[in-house]
């Protein structure tokens, strides 16, 4: 553990721009909106800023990306192909809780299964993580209901907590330790782990008045998301409410189903690129010849939450599928964000 | 585990299409082989399983194995229907392709041992179960009847014709074909294919039975073999479905808990019954 003052913490950004591609939360100008993204200078971070619309999933697995490149000269019968990895160093600085949780489950879901994702893996490689423990929920949060915040407790190199006009600096890695070192950090003593437990309880209990638009008792129906002892009249009623137009995939941390299209070039070059999907559109399981197998959109809407809230599906993330960010609640326009989803699953709610 | 059995899991591999053979309306043989000889001496396959492989320009779709996993050509069979299967009935010989894979879990062949086979097929349904049906003869002293059944919905319909005359020469091979609709100069059977089953005469004790092809054929067919009294876990079949990746990852070929390209594409139909979708 170590300690920075805050007017100086900006300066572990600025040391870690020098040898990453820096990445953090943004107020965004003209939207005033905020924004995970790249940064030219550690200055546009801000760590106050509320969580960033869309999840910094879009660093390790971007909205669309080029996977492989090919050219085939059809006269000449000559083929090439090659993959064209991001193989930049990247760091993300101030990842909520709730983010990491989720880039978290997509590590053990892209590198822990049977296959490793090659793609995922090259993001993932030369990564460096800071994370900022949440001090204040705020208005959409229900972190507490799915565990995975308001402090993170793994996943990281660096993990900041404001407490006071300092920030306490703990290392989560050897390349964190190291780098707190480069960075001459002042060590903390041990009463600072009760001063940031006592921060941490604080951020809890604002919860029941801050964090008031969601809440989601997810462990409660897991076991009958698992084993489907859920009516069809409840599925029914999330899929009448369903606009099938996937922005809660989009904004989800831990949605992770994509698309491959290749893209043909002018210069006869092919691009083959991985793009974010949704399994609650209709096409998602449509096969050539027009068979679809999948057909309700309760069905869809059945697997995304499966996906989220099952104990077959937490076996490969090893923890539930939701992080509590809230975003889907926010963007969805039919209202059946998760923590709705839960409740009426709760109360059996089928109208 | 299976990441290092020579799998070619994210670059596909440039092979040559070395043979192109018409079978019926809108289906060709494509006999391919790896530019890369190491490749090509270590791209081994267990019946059922499957490939992904790029047209390029066009895209990448998942295709069944049709070859036997022993002396057998690598070839694919496969019916125009999309995109990529159209562009790929533009390519002559000569023209490369790309492969993925093998992906998926193939027939636990171990467990046939000693046993009945009965494939049953529905039209262009026998091209998953040929890599099966043909090592089970080559191995022919390993296993009880070996029973095909075949249904199509006209003669000129029917699959791998040459195969089944060579298949036929075979001691103890058996054969059974059906179409929907005679033509002129058919003399066989018409009827759908689960008729065959009396003909047949079909066992059901130590009896694996493969079914593969359109639902409506595949349901009655299970009715049928389900009334003799085989079991739900004695019925095998291998699912199709729209897959980008191949590895368990995009989750397009999701179906019930399972992923169809790496926990199928062989499910009992004890498993099928349970998975909540359409074949």
């Amino acid at each position: 553990m170590y300690l920075i003052e805050k007017n100086n913490v900006m300066k572990l950004a600025e040391e870690l721009a020098k040898s990453y591609d820096l990445y953090g939360p943004v107020i965004d100008n003209e939207t005033k909106q905020v924004f995970f993204n790249k940064v030219e200078s550690a200055s546009e971070i801000s760590l106050t800023a509320e969580i960033p619309a869309l999840p910094p999933k879009t660093v390790v697995f971007p909205q669309i990306e080029r996977i492989t490149q090919y050219k085939y000269d059809k006269v000449g019968k000559k083929a090439e192909i090659a993959m064209t990895y991001d193989d930049r160093s990247k760091a993300i600085f101030g990842i909520r809780p709730c983010d990491l949780t989720g880039i978290i489950v997509l590590d053990r879901f892209f590198l822990g299964q049977e296959f490793v994702d090659d793609v995922y893996k090259e993001h993932r490689k030369r990564m460096f993580i800071v994370s900022n423990t949440c001090v204040v929920p705020f208005k959409q949060c229900f972190c507490v209901c799915t565990d995975s915040g308001p402090a993170a407790d793994e996943g990281y190199d660096l993990n900041l907590t404001e407490i006071g006009d300092m920030y306490l600096v703990e290392t989560g890695s050897e390349k964190g330790k190291a780098f707190a070192e480069k960075m001459g950090l002042k060590p903390a003593g041990d009463e600072y782990i009760a001063l940031k437990k006592k921060v941490i309880d604080k951020s809890i209990s604002l919860f029941e008045k801050v964090a008031t638009d969601n809440k989601a008792w997810i462990s409660r129906i897991m076991n009958r998301v698992t084993t489907g002892f859920i009516k069809d009249e409840v599925w029914k009623h999330i899929g009448n409410q369903c606009f099938e137009c996937g922005a809660c995939s989009f904004v989800c941390p831990t949605c992770s189903c994509f698309n491959i299209e290749d893209h043909n070039r002018f210069d006869g070059s092919t691009d083959r690129l991985r793009e974010w999907d949704s399994c609650s559109f209709e096409g998602y399981t449509k096969m050539a010849g027009d068979h679809n197998p999948r057909h309700p959109v309760e069905d869809r809407r059945n697997k995304r939450f499966f996906c989220k809230l099952s104990y077959s599906q937490s076996k490969k993330y090893l923890r539930p599928g939701c992080v509590g960010c809230g975003r889907c609640q926010w963007v969805c326009p039919g209202d059946i964000g998760l923590p709705n989803v839960v409740t009426y699953i709760r109360r059996e709610i089928t109208e | 585990m299976s990441n290092m059995d020579n799998k070619i899991v994210t670059l596909p591999e440039i092979a040559t299409i070395e043979e192109i053979k018409e079978e019926i309306q809108d289906v060709k043989t494509f006999y391919i082989k790896f530019d890369n000889p190491e490749v090509q001496k270590n791209f081994k396959w267990k019946s059922g399983q499957i490939v992904m492989l790029t047209i390029f320009g066009a895209g990448e779709a998942a295709f069944s194995l049709p070859g036997a996993p022993e002396n057998d050509r690598f070839h694919l069979s496969i019916k125009r229907v999309g995109k990529v299967t159209s562009a790929l009935f533009e390519l002559e010989p000569g023209d490369k392709v790309g492969i993925r894979g093998p992906f998926g879990n193939g027939f636990p062949f171990a467990e046939f041992k000693g046993k009945n086979l009965i494939y049953v097929a529905g039209g262009i349904g026998l091209i998953p179960l040929r890599s099966s049906i043909v090592h089970a003869l080559q191995h022919r002293e390993d296993f009880g009847r070996i029973i095909v059944l075949l249904g199509a919905r006209t003669p000129n319909d029917l699959m791998y014709q040459n195969n089944i005359e060579e298949w036929l020469k075979i001691p103890g091979f058996e054969c059974y074909v059906t179409v929907d609709q005679a033509t002129a100069d058919w003399k066989g059977e018409t009827g759908f294919v689960h008729t065959l089953l009396d003909k047949a005469n079909v066992p059901v004790d130590n009896t694996m039975a493969f079914v593969c092809g359109p639902p409506i054929m595949f349901n009655s067919v299970i009715g049928e073999l389900m009334k003799r009294g085989l079991r739900e876990d004695n019925i095998l079949s291998t699912l199709e479905r729209h897959m980008k990746c191949g590895i368990g990852k995009c989750q397009h070929c999701a179906i019930g808990r399972t992923l169809v390209c790496t926990d199928g594409p062989v499910y009992t139909y004890k498993q099928i019954k349970t998975l909540g979708e359409e074949i």
